[in-house]
């Protein structure tokens, strides 16, 4: 438990890390860095995306499922790990 | 019959209503039975107006709720009572009739002459089970009407009530009541008399004598007169429609669309999840607009409610609790690892692909800066530092040994010894991967400083550790759990008693199944060297080698070979170093703190092979060319590296560069006439091919920080050099011009120094000359 706080706080620190959110099965952010209202319009959006992603995946091959999704912007990279549970996601800027 | 039955029952009841004492407890206890059914204290009282001597129908008192309001809320009777009241108390005499445990015959006529409607018999039905439900009942009729529970109003009896009710209520409020409790009679519900009788009782002649008549007038029948045929028939009584509610029966409705894999989950998930249909009739109540169910399975309820609008924001407990369950799971530890390797291949990834020999990508959007590389043959050879692996776990303690993890060429161990300052500190072994250059994958805690480890081939999880006060300790480092300890040798009887200076794991021979051995080597302060198996629960060893200490050195001629037994043995000298032979790993090389070499085979555990001086300091380290046969440099304290030939007891070239003692030399793995070397003040990269004299590539050391060790990569140009501050550092070799004929340059062996002249320069060529082919080879 204290391993992933402590992992946690690594990745906040990394460089160009600009916010981390976990967001639970029902869409619900449990846990953030960055400030409610674009947390919670980061994690409907992102919900959204993942389950079209996720149901392309497994539409084109059942026995295949999606582990990492990794939307690159000119501005940003959102890295998201998708999981029966939940979502994390990460925003970073590798620039800075 | 029936009206003087009813009479009579009205006789009787008022018999009741004249003796209150006795029959006051059975109803208290029923007023009790009926306060407890919730109706109001009210009713209770009423019983007691009964013996005011009013008209017993009140008796027949249906219970009354009242809330605290004294509002009448009784529930309303199915079906209203008729509003005849003569009616009714016919009808509620048959009921006595019906109910009552009298004779035999009368009950029997009683049911025969019930012509009640078939709702009322519902009533009837209902208190006889309501009886039946009391404990029993006397033949009185009281206690059955004064124990009903039904709710049944009837007007007339309601204003009677009413009337009764308000005489009572002050007087009944301050009296005391005992309340007898007793046990009532048992009530015969069924009786039906027997058909037959006995021929001994006094009736049985008249029965007989009946009997006989009976007989007679069947025979006579068929042709008297005095019978006639006649139809009958009789009235079907009035229908009566009934109304019956019913609560409305929930109809919910689920759609779902079924994809690919949806099929293919319901197909594979070994307990499919019942839909939750309340839940599902909820969330409907909940979320106005319900769009179509997610395609997930129809297993559930989460999917459902994914839709809702993301309200709360972890202001819920449940958030709180899921946050736990999340952070708890496996999964979401490795989805961290993954993620956060992510987030520095994006930050690292110029000098990983640098690493990797990949080209780097640009980032269109970000044209920074470019690093200013030198490519193809522009330049001269230089180092290029790409990144360092270090974290605040190591900061000062001093890298003493770094090794490959044999199968999984990115996963570097890193043992860490004492820090600056000199002090005994428990010592840290760091397992690192390339994929992440800040935080190392295992973090191991050893009881004193690390001086050595090496990786098992055979089991490549397997990690040899030797510390500073002596143990050897085998870690297994692909398990999570910290100090995953699977052996050590501190119990072992023949342990090292001073720090083991180098351990390696060498592979000899071939087993029973054709794998090859492996065994674990190690040369400690003491002067032993031990082969190490592993023997119950712990480490034990045997002694292959001990180092004694050859005293006379100066006597000793030149060339000779092996060690006479006339020089004086005494104590024996630490090992620093050793090294085994790549095409026969019987044989290795010893390299003491007195400055000698020893060649040694492990099935000759008393002499030595060959002793090798120049050195007259500490031997460092020794280490054979992978490349080419029977070449092996050392590198020592007294400022000098010597390459030696097998068969020669001299070495054949000698470098040095700065007046600093080296620590470490370790040949390239792919170019034959490239080594490299670390003294204390910077790493140095000599190229045979290029020049003795001086390295071809120098990187100075940190200012205040000594560098201490070094470690080629298998694969890529790249060294690593670990330092006194706890970093190791990862340096790529750029523009190395390998494979190029030398033969210009066996002209300058004339101008090594440190190298003896005359003879030896043609042996110079010759492995010059070996060593290049093997370069270009």
């Amino acid at each position: 438990m204290a391993e992933v706080e402590e992992t946690l706080k690594r990745i906040q620190s990394q460089k160009g890390v600009q916010g981390i959110i976990i967001v639970n099965s029902e869409g619900i952010p449990v846990k953030t860095t960055l400030d409610n209202s674009s947390t919670v319009h980061y994690a409907g959006l992102i919900h959204q995306l993942v389950m079209k992603a996720r149901s392309t995946v497994r539409d084109i091959d059942p026995q295949n499922d999606l582990t990492f999704l990794r939307v690159r912007s000119k501005k940003n990279e959102i890295m998201i790990a998708p999981d029966k549970d939940y979502f994390l996601i990460v925003i970073q800027n590798p620039s800075d | 019959m029936s009206t003087s039955l009813g009479r009579d029952e009205r006789r009787s009841r008022r018999a009741l209503v004249l003796r209150p004492s006795s029959r006051a407890a059975n109803v208290s206890a029923s007023g009790g039975h009926a306060v407890s059914h919730g109706a109001g204290h009210a009713s209770g009282r009423r019983r007691f107006s009964l013996c005011a001597g009013s008209r017993v129908l009140e008796k027949r008192h249906a219970a009354r709720v009242l809330d605290d309001d004294g509002n009448d809320v009784t529930p309303q009777p199915l079906s209203q009572a008729d509003p005849s009241g003569a009616h009714q108390a016919k009808v509620d005499r048959f009921f006595v009739e019906d109910i009552t445990g009298g004779s035999a015959s009368e009950q029997a006529t009683a049911a025969g002459s019930f012509t009640m409607p078939f709702s009322r018999s519902l009533f009837g039905s209902s208190r006889i089970s309501s009886l039946s439900a009391i404990e029993s009942i006397n033949e009185e009729i009281e206690d059955i009407f004064s124990k009903r529970d039904i709710p049944i109003n009837y007007p007339d009896e309601h204003k009677k009530r009413d009337t009764v009710e308000e005489e009572v209520t002050e007087e009944m409020l301050k009296e005391v009541i005992d309340v007898y409790i007793s046990e009532t009679d048992s009530v015969s519900l069924l009786d039906i008399p027997s058909t037959v009788m006995s021929v001994d009782t006094d009736e049985s002649e008249a029965i007989i004598e009946r009997n006989r008549q009976y007989a007679e007038v069947c025979r006579n029948r068929m042709g008297n007169d005095k019978y006639m045929e006649r139809s009958m028939q009789t009235l079907s009584g009035a229908a009566k429609d009934k109304h019956v509610q019913s609560d409305a029966v929930v109809m919910v409705n689920t759609a779902t669309s079924a994809s690919t894999w949806d099929i293919y989950d319901a197909l594979c998930s070994p307990v499919p999840q019942k839909t939750n249909y309340p839940e599902a009739v909820v969330d409907m109540s909940r979320s106005a607009e319900r769009s179509m169910s997610v395609g997930s399975t129809a297993s559930t309820a989460t999917a459902v409610s994914s839709l809702k609008e993301v309200d709360a924001f972890g202001s819920t407990s449940g958030a709180e609790s899921d946050l736990q369950l999340i952070m708890q799971s496996e999964t979401f530890q490795n989805c961290l690892l993954v993620m956060e390797k992510s987030i520095l291949g994006n930050t690292f990834q110029p000098d990983l692909a640098a690493y990797r020999q990949l080209p780097v990508l640009e980032d269109p959007d970000f044209p920074v800066r470019q690093r200013k590389e030198e490519t193809e043959s522009g330049g001269p050879p230089a180092l290029q530092r790409l990144w360092a692996f270090s974290c605040e776990l190591n900061r000062g303690r001093s890298v003493r040994s770094m090794a490959w993890n044999k199968k999984n060429t990115d996963l570097l161990a890193v043992g860490y010894g004492e820090n600056d300052s000199g002090d005994l500190t428990p010592g840290l072994v760091c397992c690192w991967s390339l994929k992440n250059p800040t935080w190392p994958e295992r973090v191991l805690h050893c009881d004193s400083a690390v001086t050595s480890l090496d990786f098992s081939a055979n089991n490549p999880s397997r990690l040899a550790v030797g510390m500073l006060n002596g143990n050897i300790a085998i870690y297994d480092v692909q398990g999570r759990e910290q100090n995953s300890h699977v052996v050590s040798s501190s119990e072992c009887l023949k342990k090292h008693l001073g720090p083991v200076w180098q351990l390696r794991y060498n592979q000899q021979g071939l087993s029973f199944a054709g794998e090859k051995v492996e065994e674990l080597f190690s040369v400690s302060a003491e002067g032993r060297i031990s082969r190490w198996f592993e023997f119950n629960t712990g480490l034990d060893c045997t002694d292959v080698m001990k180092l004694k200490r050859i005293h006379n050195t100066k006597k000793k001629a030149r060339g000779n070979n092996t060690e006479k037994t006339g020089s004086v043995l005494t104590a024996m000298t630490p090992g620093l170093c050793f090294d085994f032979y790549p095409t026969d790993p019987s044989v290795y090389l010893v390299g003491t703190q007195e400055g000698l070499i020893h060649s040694c085979s492990s099935s000759n555990n008393q002499h030595f092979l060959d002793t090798f001086r120049k050195h007259f300091c500490a031997v460092n380290c020794v280490a054979w060319c992978p490349l080419s046969p029977d070449v092996f440099l050392s590198c020592s304290s007294d400022w000098t590296i010597q390459l030696w030939k097998l068969d020669q007891l001299n070495p054949v070239l000698g470098f040095t560069s700065i007046q600093r003692a080296v620590c470490d030399i370790k040949w390239s793995p792919k170019w034959a006439t490239i080594f490299g070397a670390v003294n204390e003040g910077q790493l140095e990269i000599w190229d045979l091919n290029s020049s003795f004299l001086d390295p071809v590539a120098v990187q100075p050391a940190a200012p205040g920080v000594t560098m201490k060790s070094l470690l080629f990569t298998s694969r890529a140009d790249c060294v690593l050099v670990g330092d006194s501050d706890g970093q190791v550092t990862v340096y790529q070799l750029k523009n190395l011009r390998v494979g190029e004929s030398s033969q210009e340059r066996v002209g300058c062996s004339s101008d090594c120094t440190g190298v003896l002249v005359s003879s030896s320069e043609f042996v110079q060529v010759d492995i010059l000359q070996d060593l290049c082919s093997e370069a270009s080879s």
